[in-house]
């Protein structure tokens, strides 16, 4: 997963880049409105971070100029007032929920799950696929009622293709949502990871949730449950 | 031009000058004309008694009398002249007064015609009067002569000049005297005004507390509007004040709190920061909702007319959005008429807190309707939830919740008692009642 955070106190900004690396997401940091704005433009991203009050670029103004680029990937805006004005203005300009300073890491770890989940169609905070169920928010994955203990990055390697499900992922797309830029894309560091999950998941290989499409990518195979 | 009183002082000026100019040209030119109507007449008249003392010599032809009628015919220089030409425009006869001069007033004019005209002659202005007659002599034999009868325009110019100067004396005094009156005028009119800045200096120096005189009736309007404009930024510096009291004194219980807690070593680390973090998001909860209580401006007479509607629109979209994921099913009667006279932030600040609250609290439906009371007047929300609702008992810990912060625990319900604080700041009241949809029903009334 790739996420934007956009914020000028750089003590906060760096805390949520670690601390949300420390998750296993992929984290660009932007310093204020025109930086946040090339990021927004030039990189896939999956999701952004944006505090209202920036230099240069007001976060209205970023939010605005995104969403009217045709940019579609879920805004959480961050606002030191706490008011209902400046709420409502900030989701009017196109953000999709909003979060008031201070604010406890956990609860921004839930919101950002709650829009992640609701950008890819799914309207429940659990993704259940066959016997596979996995809890955004509390991150935990059950196989047939039975806990799995996932490391974070495995976790992100299996949110996003359940998040998904049905469609081929490239291991190029999979590499860019994990990893930063710098990443050496040729290591076969993802088959390693594709091989443990599977290997968690499905320890006696009778479901094979994930298939492996020679040259195309891979494939969360089940589909999501009904109801 | 920034003084109301010089302003009209000079349009009033110009005006009067304008229409006093106007007048006096007026005068001048219809004295003029008449002046000039009369000295016609007059030449006419000489020509007629000219005519009269004519008499005829054996041949029958005209020989003008020697005793002429007017005697300034007869002295030189008189000022008044009088010659007769024939048909050929020879001189026949002239007056004494014209020895030794030649004006050349000789004129030829059909039997019966006449002219009136003004000549410049070697330096002199005249009117001259020319009037042409047929004789008859006593053979039948018609001769015809023109009587030319001019007189110099001293005369007439000294007239027109002491009628001029007496006209211009006595419209420069009305104009002096109308301008002194005007001034006063003025002075006596604006008065209420002058009074007005008085009144308010008082006030900036604090000597007085409201505009209290007697004011004309259309300066009520301003001065009433001052009035509650003065009120209601006392209210708000009094809002001020408190807010800043509470603040810093229910800040001192969390500080306190985390000072005595300074790790010696003998608490257990992870025991110590669960308590910072719940002062810190104790400090948090404090902080904001001082700020937004001292953030209302309230009622004020010069605010314009919110339409509730469109703030109750705004914000269920703004909650739908956030809410997305409860599938909220809201149901808006709104009456567009219905508008708050007073602070759009506040009255989002409200209905946000209220609608946050339903959206929070519900299973899956929410209300809202906007209206007015049978007499049109007021406002009326109501927002309403299928959710568990409020137990009686709860609703004064709840309102309670904020105006003693430094007594409470972190939690729910902020919002409401935020919401029930703004209310009564604009004189409303918020009451707690059973929803027919199962869950809370809040009524929000305003008496506008």
């Amino acid at each position: 997963m790739h996420i934007l955070v956009v914020e000028d106190e750089t003590r906060l900004r760096e805390q949520l880049r670690d601390r949300l690396r420390d998750r296993g997401y992929v984290v660009d940091v932007a310093a204020d409105g025109k930086e946040g704005l090339y990021y927004g433009e030039e990189y896939p991203l999956d999701m952004a971070i944006i505090d209202i009050g920036l230099p240069k670029l007001s976060g209205i103004e970023l939010i605005r100029r995104l969403r009217s680029h045709n940019k579609h990937f879920p805004i959480l805006i961050l606002t030191a007032r706490g008011n209902w004005q400046d709420k409502v203005e900030g989701l009017e300009s196109g953000a999709d929920d909003y979060l008031v300073k201070p604010f406890r890491f956990e609860e921004l770890e839930a919101r950002l799950n709650a829009l992640l989940r609701r950008a890819s169609g799914w309207s429940k905070p659990v993704l259940d696929c066959g016997p596979i169920s996995l809890d955004t928010g509390k991150q935990r994955i059950t196989v047939s009622g039975n806990a799995v203990e996932l490391t974070a990055f495995e976790y992100r390697v299996l949110e996003y293709l359940m998040l998904h499900a049905g469609e081929v992922i490239s291991k190029s797309e999979l590499t860019d949502n994990l990893y930063d830029q710098d990443y050496d894309r040729d290591s076969n560091v993802l088959e390693v990871f594709i091989g443990r999950l599977r290997r968690k998941l499905d320890p006696d290989n009778t479901i094979s949730p994930i298939e492996t499409l020679r040259g195309r990518g891979y494939r969360f195979r089940l589909e999501a449950n009904a109801g | 031009m920034h003084s109301l009183h010089s302003r009209l002082l000079l349009a009033a000026s110009l005006v009067l000058a304008g229409f006093l100019g106007a007048t006096g040209l007026a005068l001048d030119k219809a004295f003029r004309v008449s002046a000039e109507a009369a000295m016609q007449d007059r030449l006419q008249s000489h020509v007629y008694a000219l005519l009269a003392a004519a008499d005829e010599d054996i041949d029958g032809r005209m020989i003008p009398a020697d005793e002429l009628p007017e005697p300034r015919f007869s002295k030189p220089d008189s000022g008044l002249y009088a010659v007769i030409s024939n048909h050929n425009g020879e001189p026949q006869w002239r007056s004494s007064s014209l020895t030794g001069r030649d004006l050349g007033l000789e004129e030829q004019q059909k039997p019966g015609e006449r002219r009136f005209s003004r000549l410049a002659r070697s330096g002199m202005q005249l009117y001259a009067f020319a009037f042409g007659v047929a004789w008859e002599d006593y053979a039948g034999m018609e001769t015809l002569y023109t009587f030319t009868v001019a007189e110099d325009t001293s005369v007439f110019q000294a007239e027109i000049d002491s009628f001029r100067s007496t006209l211009w004396r006595w419209l420069g005094g009305m104009a002096l005297v109308l301008l002194l009156a005007q001034g006063f005028i003025l002075r006596w009119g604006l008065r209420p005004l002058r009074t007005v800045t008085n009144d308010l200096q008082q006030i900036e120096q604090g000597r007085s507390d409201r505009l209290d005189g007697h004011y004309p009736k259309e300066l009520t309007g301003l001065t009433s509007s001052l009035n509650s404009l003065i009120e209601h930024s006392k209210a708000v510096q009094v809002r001020y004040r408190n807010s800043l009291d509470d603040l810093a004194h229910s800040l001192k219980t969390p500080l306190a709190i985390l000072q005595s807690s300074e790790p010696d070593g003998s608490n257990d680390p992870g025991d110590s920061h669960e308590l910072v973090r719940e002062q810190v998001e104790r400090m948090d909860e404090i902080i904001s909702h001082q700020l937004q209580r001292a953030a209302v401006s309230g009622r004020t007479t010069l605010a314009k007319p919110v339409s509730v509607g469109k703030v109750v629109e705004r914000l269920v979209r703004s909650l739908d959005k956030v809410y997305r994921e409860k599938q909220v099913t809201v149901d808006l009667e709104l009456d567009p008429s219905v508008t708050f006279t007073g602070d759009e932030a506040d009255l989002t600040e409200i209905l946000g807190n209220l609608l946050e609250n339903a959206y929070k609290y519900c299973n899956r439906a929410v209300r809202a309707s906007v209206s007015t009371n049978q007499h049109a007047e007021g406002v009326e929300i109501d927002i309403e939830d299928d959710g568990p609702g409020i137990a009686a008992e709860q609703v004064d810990t709840l309102l309670q919740r904020g105006k003693r912060m430094d007594e409470s625990i972190p939690g729910q319900g902020l919002g409401l008692s935020m919401a029930n604080e703004i209310i009564t700041v604009y004189g409303g009241h918020l009451v707690f009642a059973d929803s027919p949809l199962g869950g809370t029903l809040l009524q929000v009334r305003f008496n506008d």
